[in-house]
């Protein structure tokens, strides 16, 4: 807080409060996106028959052609919101890092991990937006052939963990944040929250490897 | 067997324009039950008597001795060495104005925060120091209570990078307090007012959730539970505008 000597004058704008429900609506919808979306391309898993019939029957009804454009809005909504937040000058980068160490402070650490990646997952998660959507339809010969060209491979086991550990430290963070994870359960949702990632990180990379043999 | 401590403790004297910022090293003999507090003490006594640090209380209470022991503020009056490493790194808190080595003024500080919340019971009523003071419940009083705890040590601003990184940022301490005065019945104060003081980005919408506040505080205070409880009522406060059946 910093000291001043000018007379207090009381906000009237609640701008504020409104950015901050925005940034955890915003939050939400791309937690549930990105689990759903997990799910959803997991289910190549099963063979490519699978896949093709989730991918065609979102195609049909629709949902990417007017889901994908919506989803791609509220990525950067939400960035553009998070970054009110987010240390763009190097001396609160500084401050943040001098903070992060000497604390070793595990909330605070992984606050740290939430900004570094999001600014990777704001580069990545566009070109595998834009790569996909202006590629439609989605077929599971397309991606399989993407991930065997090596480079996308090594792409999304970049992107994977990131986005992972994105979300799951984003919807802890939310809980602890709105009251919704009192401090008594905290300790056992966090817990709860490094097995969950772990859980999704390991179907992404299943996922990945049954691409991988996919004959096309 | 008996530990050698090596105390690494910052020292620098912002009134002496020859001094520089530097770490020295002192050694001393654990004793049994040795605490920070003391352990500072015979440092001055029989080592340095140029070592400045804050101490009142030594039981907790004032919040004088809060300073960064090896990374984390805490008291030290509160912290024993046997739950330290040899090696124990002393800092004064940052966020403050540094008096010299370990002593800063918290006092500044916490005068410009009370009087930015309004840290006092906002009433009309005409104090009659006849009548019988007004009936409180018990559960009432003991949540005023609880949040009433705080000693201003300052642990919870220096734990807080968000603090830590914006320096118009109000800190747990504000928002706690503020929480205190919400469950006031005496408080005439309405949501609105509240709102005035903390409903910004310098106050409980700059809160990041980093709970820096909630692990460092020497007390105890619950201020997970109280960030959480004033974000809500002053969230759920700004969208009643927007959504007419709240009115």
């Amino acid at each position: 807080m910093r000291i001043d000597s000018t007379v207090y004058v009381p906000a009237v704008s609640r701008q504020a409060a409104y950015l901050d429900w925005l940034q955890m609506f915003s939050g939400i919808c791309l937690i549930i996106f990105m689990y759903l979306h997990a799910l959803f391309v997991a289910s190549i898993i099963f063979g490519t028959g699978a896949f093709n019939t989730l991918a065609d029957f979102f195609e049909d009804y629709y949902l990417v052609q007017t889901g994908g454009p919506v989803i791609v809005l509220i990525f950067l909504v939400h960035f553009i919101l998070a970054a009110r937040k987010i240390p763009f000058s190097s001396g609160q980068q500084k401050t943040l890092w001098v903070q992060s160490r000497q604390l070793a402070h595990r909330d605070t650490w992984l606050w740290v991990v939430q900004v570094a990646s999001a600014m990777i997952i704001l580069l990545m998660g566009s070109i595998h937006m834009w790569v996909v959507l202006t590629d439609l339809p989605i077929t599971a010969d397309k991606s399989a052939a993407r991930i065997q060209s090596g480079f996308w491979l090594t792409f999304f086991l970049i992107l994977l963990p990131l986005v992972e550990l994105h979300v799951g430290i984003g919807w802890y963070r939310l809980g602890v944040k709105w009251g919704l994870i009192k401090s008594k359960a905290r300790n056992k949702v966090k817990r709860f929250e490094y097995y969950f990632t772990g859980f999704f990180i390991l179907l992404g990379l299943v996922t990945l490897i049954r691409f991988l043999f996919v004959k096309i | 067997m008996v530990r050698k401590l090596i105390f690494s403790i910052f020292r620098y004297n912002p009134a002496d324009p020859s001094s520089r910022p530097q770490t020295k090293k002192y050694k001393l003999e654990e004793t049994e039950n040795l605490n920070l507090f003391v352990a500072l003490n015979k440092i001055r006594e029989e080592q340095d008597p140029s070592l400045q640090f804050d101490f009142c209380c030594r039981a907790g209470i004032c919040g004088a001795c809060a300073m960064v022991i090896n990374g984390r503020p805490g008291l030290a009056c509160h912290t024993k060495a046997k739950d330290l490493p040899a090696d124990i790194s002393l800092m004064p808190l940052p966020g403050f104005k540094l008096v010299g080595d370990l002593s800063v003024d918290t006092g500044t500080w916490f005068r410009s925060m009370n009087e930015k919340v309004e840290s006092w019971v906002h009433t009309d009523k005409k104090f009659d120091p006849q009548a019988e003071e007004e009936r409180m419940g018990n559960d009432v009083a003991e949540k005023i209570y609880e949040l009433e705890r705080c000693i201003e040590c300052g642990c919870c601003v220096s734990a807080c990078a968000t603090a830590q990184m914006r320096d118009d940022f109000l800190g747990a301490v504000a928002l706690n307090r503020i929480a205190r005065f919400i469950i006031d019945p005496r408080d005439k104060r309405q949501e609105k007012e509240y709102f005035e003081v903390v409903g910004t980005d310098q106050g409980i919408f700059g809160c990041m959730g980093l709970l820096g506040c909630e692990d460092v505080c020497p007390k105890h205070l619950p201020l997970q539970d109280q960030l959480a409880f004033v974000r809500r009522r002053m969230g759920i406060h700004a969208l009643k505008r927007i959504l007419p059946w709240k009115n």
